[in-house]
């Protein structure tokens, strides 16, 4: 499914809040990765690790400081025109995203990034029965306010509002922030299946581990504004300990795998999913030896 | 403008009565001044606050900033619809001796004002100087001024601010990522993609008052009636010490007014 051409670059990417001020901080330095076109990625980070910063430069929302951000090889702040454009190929879901809402209806809020593009109407309507149906909003609420919705059912039609511009990347800053955990499931079985569907690039930004480490096939973890680890969820959870040194709660089921190995047994670390503690665990009752 | 500087010097320590009514005193005096000797003595009383606040000038000069146009525009017409004695004539323009000093004065006249406010909004908490403002207007009760609501309505209003501002930047990062202009297009255009931004603005302001009002209920807040305070206003001795010091320069620039100084 991974294709292995970066969409997304950056390059020494680095940004300092209220710069040449007595109130300087630097929020993150010297940032280099790259987002495949149609990878899941997830960017973890404690609160105030710099992810919510460093996603604000992949749609050009804020400048670097100093560094380069490379959509499709060019730089996005090469010309007012491309950055405009990538506002649209890069969708941004922001957390707590419903508290950006303001039309009348959820079919006119919805549209609002469509129509923003200069469609044609026909399009636009394609594009948001289509984003809709994506985020599981039934028809019957379309011509609703969404004022008078719940906090889930607002919440997806605020993503909707970003999927509808078809954007080849999607990204979303704690998109299951304050839901219920049923509701949780609810929004990440949906982006799952965007990601499927349309084969685009998902970036999830989170702290949740156990959530990451479910649905996304490549981890990027923050810490103190650099990345501090990346790899797959399997090489990313067998540096456990760090994860916990960085305040990052690790799944349930890898901890009793690290008091597993403190008290000697040498079972592979890399475990996050019950399934893969069960193999793990009989790999070792069977003398099989793992690395 | 009027951001608080946290410190523990003299100035700061002062009870927040006294800097409003030394405010209030300090304004007087300078609008009842006429002559260069009660400028220079209202000016160095200035100096002397500024130096013992601790406020460095760099800070103070940023606060004037915003106010320049204003300090211009005032010195130009005093500068040149005053009549008397003609120093410079040219075309329909005549700039007088008279209007010279008059202007000089009034720039001077501005600039100290505001530096005394700001001095005062530097050096007391947004909290302190509704608390002081509310001891102060406690006398209007009799005549049924809410003068406890105001205070409380100041204070949320204040707190509320920067919290504002932060939703602000939040809402239009948010609409700006999906393709909201707030720069371009002509001046209808602009107020139209104002929409966006205040909807949701309105909407969560009017969501956060709903719940302080919650919070401060279920804290048992019923308003003024029967209400204690943590920390109780009290004049020390400074305090009256810088009391009547500004009761002797208000006085003090009205007798040499007297004698025409």
């Amino acid at each position: 499914m991974t294709e292995l051409t970066p969409i997304i670059k950056t390059e020494k990417l680095t940004h300092i809040y209220s710069a040449g001020t007595p109130f300087e901080s630097v929020a993150i330095q010297d940032v280099d990765m790259e987002i495949q076109k149609g990878e899941f990625l997830a960017v973890i980070g404690h609160t105030g690790s710099g992810k919510s910063t460093f996603i604000q430069h992949l749609n050009g929302l804020l400048k670097p400081t100093s560094g380069r951000v490379l959509f499709d090889g060019e730089d996005i702040h090469s010309s007012k025109k491309l950055t405009r454009d990538v506002r649209f190929k890069v969708g941004l879901v922001f957390q707590y995203p419903e508290y950006q809402l303001f039309e009348e209806t959820v079919y006119k809020d919805i549209a609002f990034g469509p129509k923003n593009m200069k469609l044609t109407e026909q399009e636009i309507r394609d594009r948001v029965l289509e984003a809709a149906e994506f985020v599981g909003l039934p028809k019957s609420v379309m011509d609703k306010s969404p004022f008078d919705l719940s906090g889930g059912q607002k919440r997806r039609v605020a993503i909707a509002g970003v999927i509808a511009m078809r954007p080849q990347v999607l990204i979303l800053d704690e998109p299951t922030a304050g839901l219920d955990p049923g509701g949780c499931e609810g929004i990440l079985r949906n982006i799952r299946d965007y990601h499927k569907a349309t084969g685009s690039a998902v970036v999830l930004v989170t702290h949740n581990m156990s959530d990451a480490a479910k649905n996304v096939d490549r981890m990027l973890v923050f810490n103190k504004g650099a990345i501090a680890i990346r790899g797959t969820p399997r090489e990313v959870f067998k540096r456990s300990e760090e994860l916990q040194d960085m305040h990052l709660s690790v799944p349930n089921v890898t901890k009793v795998i690290m008091r597993l190995r403190a008290m000697g047994i040498d079972i592979d670390p890399s475990v996050y999913t019950v399934e893969q503690a069960r193999d793990a665990i009989v790999a070792v009752k069977g003398g099989k030896r793992r690395a | 403008m009027g951001q608080y500087f946290p410190g523990d010097t003299i100035i700061h320590r002062l009870d927040p009565r006294t800097k409003l009514l030394f405010v209030v005193f300090y304004i007087v005096s300078l609008f009842t001044a006429k002559s260069w000797i009660s400028f220079g003595i209202i000016m160095a009383v200035l100096i002397t606050a500024v130096l013992a606040s601790k406020v460095s000038f760099k800070t103070i000069f940023k606060g004037l900033k915003p106010l320049v146009i204003i300090i211009i525009f005032t010195a130009v017409l005093n500068m040149f619809f005053t009549q008397g004695e003609p120093l410079v004539e040219f075309w329909v323009i005549t700039i007088t001796r008279e209007g010279v000093t008059k202007a000089v004065l009034m720039v001077l006249r501005i600039i100290m004002l505001i530096t005394g406010t700001l001095l005062l909004t530097y050096t007391t908490s947004p909290l302190a100087l509704t608390d002081g403002l509310e001891a102060l207007l406690r006398p209007l009760k009799k005549i049924r001024v809410p003068v406890h609501e105001i205070s409380m309505m100041m204070s949320i209003a204040l707190r509320f601010i920067p919290t504002l501002i932060e939703e602000t930047d939040k809402i239009m990062s948010a609409q700006k990522a999906r393709g909201a202009d707030f720069d371009s297009g002509n001046l209808i255009e602009k107020a139209k993609a104002l929409i966006p931004l205040l909807v949701p603005l309105f909407v969560s302001a009017f969501r956060r008052a709903d719940e302080l009002a919650i919070a401060m209920e279920s804290r048992c807040y019923h308003g003024d009636k029967g209400r204690t305070r943590m920390k109780q206003l009290k004049m020390k001795g400074h305090d009256y010490v810088v009391l009547g010091l500004s009761v002797l320069l208000l006085a003090g620039v009205i007798v040499l007014g007297r004698f025409g100084f």
